[in-house]
């Protein structure tokens, strides 16, 4: 099974990478089908949620008789039923600031398909602790974002964000709602991108945050640029461990 | 169409959000869907339109699913090899949502006569100019949407705005929008390019926002860019004749 897209080099860079997705849901569901179909080799998959009735109008990842079965599993499926080969490892753990930066080290690429900003600012700080590039893709009702942070070669998610909102300022997708193909569309940005970084080829995101209007069907391109000052990736880091994200977003203490 | 307790759990993401609302998620439920195609493009915008809560969709392809189609098409399972991938992908779609009405078609000579009875249709594969003939004697709406390689684009049409033949064939294949055929795909590629095609026909239903109409749109996977060329109608299109 070989797609004739990548050249044999690209093939057998792809099937010797192997990828951590950071959520199952919206945005990990192209991204498993997606990095599956072109053979990356080994694909991890951290989550620890049950597939909900709510979930299937945009996780395409899982079937209607997935209903109340972990994430992780009903995803191991549904990649080997595509691409048998692939080897699948799961991780059904809330990801944590005791256990992100020994997964982190098993993997060549994270991809951010998380939902909220604790788990952000976390997967962030664990990408540039372990230089692990990372492809970051959210949502918010018909509007997403996505881009790419590759350690030492341009910013991460705290130059651009240095400061999570006010808690409570930003409402969950389930309180705002969202469009059910919208993270079908960023996912499979965040695929493609995935896909070039391992392969090798093309010109990525690093330095460019698309940011994309399904009801305009527009996407604008903002240039970014690695913040000197930042706490974790700047000239004079102050940030040389996990800390507790929870608080950090929370605001206590603060 | 009215909605049930459980589509009412299941569609709860759309129903909260103003712009689709109750009404709008009754508008997916009655609406109906001729997807033509099941490759890259296609298989994406499929899953994503059935999931979405529209009420009947019709998939055409006279393909047969192979290897190669499990490498870059995400509506099909190894278990299907052999099948048309029309009938593949009906498969899951309805595992995704039994509750729709999804029919397959591998007859090769049924597109155009299939249009008629569908409010949209999403064309990836097939005679575009003969689905678009049927779209305008239909007065249905479309998307024409392929992908080849890891590029592609999509086009638009509701009655009254240009149509595929307003474009000439030149200027189409330079945006590279084209059917999609033998060629290699990459399958994210089609992810990008079939959900923009399911969320211009959710749009088109719902009537909502800016649709792609008059404005050919084109990705690049490989540079991560973005294009868009306005067009309109000709007076002397071939296929519409600017009426």
């Amino acid at each position: 099974m070989m797609n004739a897209c990548f050249t044999p080099e690209e093939r057998e860079r792809l099937a010797r990478a192997s990828v951590l997705l950071i959520g199952c849901g919206g945005l990990g569901s192209p991204v498993a089908y997606e990095l599956a179909a072109a053979g990356v080799g080994r694909i991890g998959l951290c989550d620890m949620d049950e597939v909900d009735l709510s979930n299937l109008q945009r996780q395409v990842l899982h079937h209607t008789a997935d209903v109340g079965r972990p994430k992780v599993e009903s995803g191991r499926e549904k990649i080997l039923a595509l691409r048998p080969g692939t080897q699948v490892d799961l991780h059904p753990v809330t990801l944590t600031s005791e256990n992100a930066l020994e997964l982190f080290r098993q993997y060549d690429l994270i991809l951010d398909g998380s939902d909220n900003f604790a788990t952000r600012y976390l997967v962030n700080d664990a990408c540039v602790l372990t230089g692990r590039p990372q492809v970051h893709g959210s949502i918010f009702r018909f509007d997403g974002q996505v881009t790419t942070f590759v350690p030492g070669q341009g910013p991460c998610y705290r130059c651009i964000y240095p400061t999570p909102p006010p808690p409570g300022s930003v409402p969950s997708c389930a309180e705002a709602g969202v469009i059910g193909v919208l993270p079908g569309f960023i996912g499979s940005l965040m695929a493609m991108e995935a896909l070039k970084l391992l392969a090798g080829r093309g010109t990525g995101l690093t330095g460019r945050l698309l940011i994309y209007s399904a009801l305009d069907m527009d996407v604008a391109e903002v240039q970014i640029r690695r913040n000197p000052e930042c706490p974790v990736c700047g000239d004079h880091p102050t940030i040389h461990e996990l800390i507790d994200y929870e608080q950090f977003c929370g605001g206590v203490g603060a | 169409m009215s909605l049930t307790e459980q589509d009412i759990l299941r569609y709860a993401r759309h129903i909260i959000m103003p712009e689709v609302g109750g009404r709008g998620q009754k508008r997916i439920k009655a609406a109906s869907v001729l997807v033509a195609g099941l490759g890259a493009a296609g298989s994406a915008a499929a899953l994503y339109l059935a999931a979405a809560g529209v009420g009947r969709l019709t998939l055409w392809d006279p393909a047969e699913l192979t290897e190669a189609d499990l490498t870059q098409a995400i509506a099909h399972a190894r278990s299907s090899l052999g099948q048309s991938r029309a009938a593949s992908a009906r498969g899951k779609l309805l595992a995704i949502n039994p509750d729709a009405a999804v029919a397959a078609s591998a007859d090769p000579d049924a597109l155009p006569d299939l249009v008629a009875g569908h409010q949209v249709v999403v064309a990836t594969a097939g005679d575009w100019e003969a689905v678009q003939s049927a779209v305008l004697q239909a007065g249905a709406s479309a998307v024409f949407a392929g992908v080849q390689g890891a590029a592609g684009a999509a086009l638009a049409h509701r009655p009254g705005t240009a149509c595929l033949g307003c474009i000439p064939a030149e200027e189409r294949d330079r945006a590279g929008l084209r059917p999609e055929g033998e060629g290699c795909a990459v399958a994210a590629a089609g992810g990008v390019v079939g959900t923009v095609a399911a969320t211009e026909a959710l749009k088109l239903i719902l009537d909502i926002g800016s649709p792609l109409t008059d404005r050919l749109w084109a990705y690049d996977g490989w540079t991560a860019r973005f294009r868009e060329t306005g067009v309109s109608r000709r007076p002397d299109c071939p296929l519409c004749g600017g009426d």
